[in-house]
């Protein structure tokens, strides 16, 4: 469907987006230091010690989204590189060994900082870039978490926050200044909020915002969260969303039902589903993916709140927790179903999707489906198969 | 008595894993907690009076997972949780999953959801081990998990009761390195697949019944120890999380191969290091885990998984490296380029079979190897 009006703020982000990576390629020659970093790493701290943040995930969705994920991999899978790794990881080491860059090249990194609340796939991608780079490496160790906060856990990681401050320092020979990282905090407070407030106007019906814009809109805060930018772009957005409510301006055109899914996108096909969606006046409108940035941070004990945020994000929960959180968007956007998105890239998401989808299926009555395709790798996705899965779906919301 | 002889009770266990733990509850009258291979302190399982009991996976029955793991996840975990959902392992009453990878990170709970048992926890290791952070952490999550079976029991584990269980595993350890020992001096003598059988094999045995035979198997061998053999044999390192199918083996045997090293979780990795039986038993556990030989699990900077495999190859004189994946396996696979690399580099061909549970393919790798073993100078038999 390409009915609905582009968003103004869609220029103002791609702007952001490009001096973003401008300024990675040149932050060397400034005596800036590339921080590789992964989604859900508090990145508060490389900002206030002065490194640049860089997100190779970042570039495995791009390359996904371009549809040459399967180009990239090939690179990777001529040197043993299983095809059923995180199809982000085939990308970027793919794209280091790989004689073309269609999504330009990977930008190496100077140190690598990665935490495992995600998955184990990104530790293992950065332990192999760190030796082809040659290039010190960080891993923050978060154990899972069940429903309660976990004391044992939060007191590891606050721990290794400061092996990791004096890691920095030692690499740097700077004192890491906390007065800078308290600034930095308060505008991803602002950014996350503003982020959630945009994300809850997925909630009206008709909504002005659902799932597939926030995947557009979502780099900054993912890669940009902690600085000015991020803060002052997604008050534009909020802004212009404002607008929209007050104009009558919606995501699809006669909304009828509104969705849940989960959880990265498939890249590739990310309009293909829109379009699926939106002709049945179906809205995507919540997904726990673009909810995973919903800091809150406490400025007056900084370690201890990052440790908090970051550990106990939900993906580093257990079963039962994210069957509720699940149930608790449903219930909070007033959905009609759910979609949920077996992805072989992640085994974090995938794994026991299938009990759960039942699970919620008897505690809310709601209809839901599971597929199966790869958040950025073609090769495995089956339209047809996909179709059959959504046309049982639309039926039982019809 | 022959090898063949000898070993036999270690093949019936590995084949009929059950009878085991049937003979042990007709005796003991005790309870069973099951655990997946194999970095799970099995000394505190059995200071609290259970039977620590390894699922060693299976080969029949996977489809019995689809309703619930995909056909992408790991065979080994599919294979153990099919034997749940097949009420195949109904005799266990707990159930210790360590947290190595993000399939067993994510299969406790399903399980739990699916077969739930009196007692299930998760052992949820550190990944990073190099830091002073990891050992105090893991040292509470040994804490954590000593208290979560003292309340299964239903009595403390006392530092005593603990020392007997590292005393008991630190001396079966010993014996089964023992005979890692003699076989490579003496390849012919046990043979490469009797010798992982009695690993595996030991895995679902009270560990004092494993002790008593093992007694007498290194007291047997060591009579017809020959060690003027030594040379004929090509010298294998195998590398890999876990060794499946055993009939891989079969195959080194008959090529006059002998495996004089590995890092499989069902292979050396198992046995290689003791516990220290003074201090704090807890701390002891720990560091023994930090100081493990290195897998893909953790990252391990201070000792680097292919260094390791380097200098087990030069160490061991070997003549080449036999790679032995299991398919799915994503923290295997991550490390598998830089090893090879390494290993080439340092001289020693390498070669990478893949296997799985529950689907044999053996005769494709029978072929590979085959050829692999011509190539760096085998003759067959």
């Amino acid at each position: 469907m390409t009915t609905k009006n582009v968003f103004k703020s869609a220029d103002l982000m791609k702007e952001m987006m490009a001096n973003y990576y401008k300024a990675g390629k040149a932050a060397r020659s400034k005596g800036i230091p590339v921080a590789w970093v992964t989604a859900v790493f508090p990145v508060e701290i490389i900002y206030a010690a002065g490194l640049f943040p860089y997100y190779p995930e970042n570039f495995g969705a791009v390359a996904g989204a371009k549809k040459v994920a399967d180009q990239l991999s090939s690179a990777a899978e001529a040197r043993g590189y299983a095809r059923d790794l995180c199809a982000y990881a085939r990308c970027g080491i793919g794209d280091v060994y790989a004689a073309e860059h269609p999504v330009g090249e990977i930008l190496a990194p100077d140190l690598l900082f990665c935490c495992n609340t995600q998955c184990g796939s990104l530790p293992k991608w950065f332990e192999v870039a760190s030796r082809f780079y040659n290039a010190p490496y960080f891993l923050l160790d978060s154990p899972r978490v069940g429903i309660e906060t976990d004391e044992l856990c939060k007191s590891y990681v606050i721990e290794q926050l400061h092996e990791m401050v004096s890691f920095i320092e030692k690499l740097t020979g700077h004192t890491f200044d906390y007065e800078k990282l308290s600034e930095v905090l308060a505008f991803s407070n602002e950014a996350c909020r503003l982020w959630n407030e945009i994300l809850d106007t997925a909630a009206l019906k008709p909504a002005p915002f659902g799932f597939f814009d926030a995947c557009f809109h979502m780099a900054p805060i993912v890669t940009m969260r902690g600085t000015v930018e991020a803060v002052n772009y997604y008050r534009a957005l909020k802004e212009e969303l404002d607008e929209r409510i007050e104009r009558g301006i919606t995501a699809i055109p006669e909304e009828r039902y509104k969705i849940y899914f989960d959880h990265i996108p498939c890249w590739p096909k990310l309009r293909w589903f829109s379009d699926q969606f939106a002709s049945r006046r179906a809205l995507v409108a919540v997904s726990q993916y673009t909810h995973s940035w919903a800091y809150s941070f406490d400025l007056a004990r900084p370690m201890e709140s990052l440790a908090e945020n970051y550990s106990h994000e939900f993906v580093n929960r257990c079963f039962e927790y994210r069957v509720k959180r699940k149930i608790n968007f449903m219930q909070k956007y007033g959905v009609d179903g759910f979609v949920l998105f077996s992805n072989r890239s992640c085994k974090p998401n995938a794994i026991g999707l299938y009990a759960k989808a039942k699970l919620i299926r008897e505690k809310t009555g709601l209809p839901g489906i599971v597929f199966e395709a790869d958040m950025s790798d073609l090769r495995f996705f089956s339209e047809a198969q996909v179709l059959i899965k959504l046309e049982q779906f639309f039926e039982q919301l019809a | 008595m022959k090898t063949a002889e000898l070993i036999a009770p270690f093949v019936d266990a590995y084949e009929n894993p059950a009878r085991q733990v049937e003979q042990w509850k007709a005796m003991h009258g005790g309870r069973v907690v099951g655990f997946l291979m194999t970095d799970v302190p099995e000394e505190l399982i059995h200071a609290a009076g259970f039977f620590p009991y390894g699922i060693t996976g299976g080969n029949k029955g996977l489809d019995k997972a689809d309703a619930h793991l995909q056909t992408w996840v790991c065979s080994y975990v599919r294979s153990c949780f099919a034997l749940a959902v097949d009420g195949r392992l109904d005799y266990l009453e707990g159930l210790i999953v360590p947290q190595t990878c993000d399939t067993t990170r994510m299969l406790l709970d399903l399980w739990n959801h699916v077969r739930p048992l009196p007692y299930m926890e998760d052992y949820r290791l550190p990944r990073q081990v190099g830091r002073g952070s990891a050992r105090k952490y893991l040292l509470n999550e040994l804490e954590r998990m000593k208290e979560g079976l003292e309340r299964f029991a239903g009595h403390s584990i006392t530092t005593d009761n603990l020392k007997k269980s590292i005393m008991l595993y630190n001396h079966n350890r010993q014996l089964m390195r023992k005979l890692f020992d003699m076989h490579a001096k003496n390849p012919s003598l046990i043979g490469n697949r009797n010798l992982y059988t009695v690993v595996n094999g030991a895995m679902v045995m009270p560990r004092e019944r494993v002790n008593e035979l093992l007694v007498k198997i290194v007291d047997q061998l060591q009579e017809s120890l020959n060690i003027a053999e030594e040379d004929k044999y090509l010298r294998l390192v195998l590398s890999g999380t876990l060794l499946t199918p055993l009939e891989i083996l079969d195959l080194i045997d008959n090529w006059g191969g002998v495996v004089i090293g590995d890092d499989f979780q069902n292979g050396y990795r198992y046995i290689e290091a003791d516990v220290t039986p003074e201090g704090d038993p807890v701390a002891a556990l720990a560091d023994r885990q930090l100081n493990r030989i290195p897998s893909a699990a953790y990252d391990i900077e201070q000792k680097p998984r292919r260094v390791f495999l380097t200098n087990l190859a030069k160490e061991k004189k070997a003549h080449g490296v036999i790679f032995v994946h299991l398919n799915f396996c994503e923290p295997e696979n991550f490390d598998y380029y830089d090893n090879l690399t390494a290993l080439q580099k340092a001289g020693f061909p390498a070669i990478r079979i893949e296997s799985q549970f529950g689907q044999s393919t053996l005769g494709q790798m029978q072929t590979r190897l085959q050829a692999f073993l011509e190539m760096i100078g085998g003759e067959g038999s």
